[in-house]
């Protein structure tokens, strides 16, 4: 049983002569307790894949299920739902908000999430091994760019999410830090049984998938 | 309302500026509020005190009271006790040592209602035609019981035996007097009665030709000037009501633009949007309120530091409505950020 199952997605953009087609005939599954990565040059269709997997937009044809169930015959509220609930993203631009701090950007989803969300022990843990334990208490503009993307996923894990959907995660880091970032993920995917994907242009972040795909134009396929 | 306190905590100098200027507007709606309510009162004061549902005056007055004139002939023969005459003049008001007043005369016959049912600050009624009650701006300027005045350029001198609060008339205080004065101040015969006749029930009328009557609001709604200031006054309120809400609408909308992004990221993590939007509409209000309240407070500071002249009501029921109708306002200004917030697309800030 796949936690995520992709069959035959096709995507279109744009009408008529402008109309390109980005994603052709995907079929793609990722397992629980696996670290799968889906690496490809920029444009060539990573980020649409990622947000169709995650329900954020609608493919033209095709079927997307998690845990079995499929996705788009879901209303938007009910794909809210299962977001908060199932799926933790991690995104190129983390957004986080420049008002709160660390600390305050995981009580958001506290506040609407009241259950299953990280005990405070783990997210210490979690922090400290994102290495931004010291930085809980100031706000987002005192810190770095790839402090930030750290603590961003140290926010989409923070819900404790069965489904990890990053889209390039370590765009912002050093080597030795995306080094630590790939090993937690592969980490975080046998120790907690979670579903990780990751797309990236990084392909320093093979050693540590379980699975890796490579997408060109619009097509996925296994390598190896 | 955490987000909310949070951004207004942390952009401190930002939400402080956009509450300077609902304190600004809040406090020259409150001023303006209170002024255009002082001066209607000062149009209808005395009106009030009377009690009064009709009022008779000539046909051809043109519900103006100073056009008004009954004859002997054109008046029923006895009034019931419901009725009473006033004859009214306006005039200038001297004694030695005294600035000079504009004024309104008003004969009243010492058995009928109004008289009757006067209530005096101070002093008695008067029992000659040379006795008055006056208003008590008067005893503001400096006048004082026993003083004699003259009135217009006629010879004859007043007295001024008692003080009544609240006499006012189309923003003129009142010289109440009797009939007789009245007749001699407005220089014409006994065949001539009164100015009007004013009635304590709705139904009053007789059937005469020469009379019309009209309720009171019919009345008071044609005092000289009385509507075109009341209507200029609500045109500004309104306008300022407006602008306050193209204020908030603005603000909010820039400072909402300004977070679409951040709130797309939130919006893919599965926060619902209702979340978002709550936090704009309690941002609002707080906003409007705390402006709300510090206008509030520099309206009371107003209110105490005022002199008595300034014809300034300050109403806290109409008050109370007034700031009702700006968090209202603040509510409607947030609505427009709102909708952006609920087409917000999580897609536009993925990828890159
Ligand atoms: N909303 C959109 N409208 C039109 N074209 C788009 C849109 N989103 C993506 N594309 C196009 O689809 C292709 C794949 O984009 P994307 O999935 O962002 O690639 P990647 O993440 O691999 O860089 C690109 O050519 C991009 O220009
Ligand atoms: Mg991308």
């Amino acid at each position: 049983m796949s936690a995520i199952k992709l069959t035959n997605i096709n995507k279109f953009f744009g009408h008529k002569a402008s109309r390109v087609h980005v994603l052709r005939d995907i079929n793609f599954t990722a397992e629980a307790g696996e670290l799968s990565l889906v690496i490809g040059p920029s444009g060539s269709g990573k980020s649409t894949f990622l947000t169709i997997a995650g329900g954020l937009q609608t493919p033209n044809s095709g079927q997307v299920e998690l845990d079995q169930q499929p996705l788009y015959a879901l209303t938007a509220k009910q794909r809210d739902n299962l977001r908060l609930n199932k799926i933790g993203f991690i995104l190129q631009a983390y957004n986080l908000l420049p008002y709160l701090t660390v600390r305050e950007q995981f009580s958001l989803a506290e506040r609407v999430k009241k259950q299953g969300n990280l005990t405070s022990s783990a997210l210490e843990t979690l922090l400290e091994q994102l290495g931004i334990a010291e930085f809980q208490h100031q706000y987002p503009a005192e810190l770095s760019g790839g402090q930030k993307q750290r603590v961003a996923i140290a926010r989409a894990l923070y819900t404790n999410p069965e489904i990890v959907l990053a889209d390039e995660p370590t765009a912002a880091l050093d080597s030795e830090r995306v080094k630590e970032v790939g090993q937690l993920l592969a980490d975080l995917a046998k120790s907690q049984h979670k579903a990780i994907v990751v797309v990236t242009h990084d392909l320093r972040l093979r050693d540590y998938a379980d699975q890796v795909y490579e997408i060109l134009d619009g097509k996925i396929s296994k390598t190896a | 309302m955490f987000l909310a306190l949070k951004e207004i905590k942390h952009e401190k100098l930002r939400y402080s500026l956009i509450i300077a200027m609902i304190v600004l507007i809040s406090y020259l709606i409150f001023i303006l509020t209170s002024l255009a309510l002082g001066l209607a009162r000062e149009n209808t004061n005395a009106i009030e005190s009377w009690n009064i549902q009709r009022i008779a005056l000539s046909q051809d007055a043109n519900v103006s009271l100073s056009q008004s004139l009954l004859t002997k002939q054109q008046v029923p023969a006895k009034l019931s006790g419901h009725e009473a005459y006033i004859g009214q003049v306006p005039v200038v008001a001297k004694a030695s040592g005294e600035p000079k007043t504009s004024a309104q005369f008003i004969g009243l016959q010492s058995q009928q209602f109004i008289a009757k049912n006067m209530q005096l600050a101070a002093g008695h009624k008067p029992t000659t035609n040379q006795e008055v009650v006056v208003d008590t701006s008067f005893k503001n300027a400096g006048y004082h019981l026993g003083q004699k005045i003259r009135l217009s350029s006629t010879s004859q001198q007043f007295k001024i035996v008692g003080f009544i609060n609240n006499a006012k008339i189309n923003i003129a205080p009142i010289v109440y007097g009797t009939l007789t004065a009245w007749r001699s101040l407005k220089n014409v015969g006994p065949n001539l009665v009164a100015s009007a006749i004013v009635s304590q029930t709705s139904h009053f009328s007789q059937k005469n030709d020469d009379l019309k009557y009209y309720s009171t609001k019919q009345f008071i709604n044609k005092l000289p000037g009385y509507s075109a200031q009341n209507s200029t006054f609500a045109f500004m309120i309104g306008f300022l009501m407006i602008i306050s809400l193209i204020v908030i609408a603005v603000f909010l909308y820039i400072l909402t633009v300004q977070k679409l992004q951040n709130y797309a990221v939130l919006r893919a993590q599965g926060i619902p949007a209702k979340t978002l939007v709550g936090a704009t509409i309690s941002q609002a209000m707080i906003l409007v309120i705390s402006g709300l309240i510090i206008g509030t407070a520099l309206t009371a500071l107003t209110a105490l530091a005022m002199p008595a002249n300034v014809p300034m009501t300050f109403d806290l029921p109409i008050l109370g409505a007034v700031a009702l109708g700006l968090v209202v306002t603040g509510i409607i200004g947030a609505l427009f950020p709102t909708r952006m917030i609920l087409r917000v697309d999580p897609v536009s800030v993925i990828g890159g």
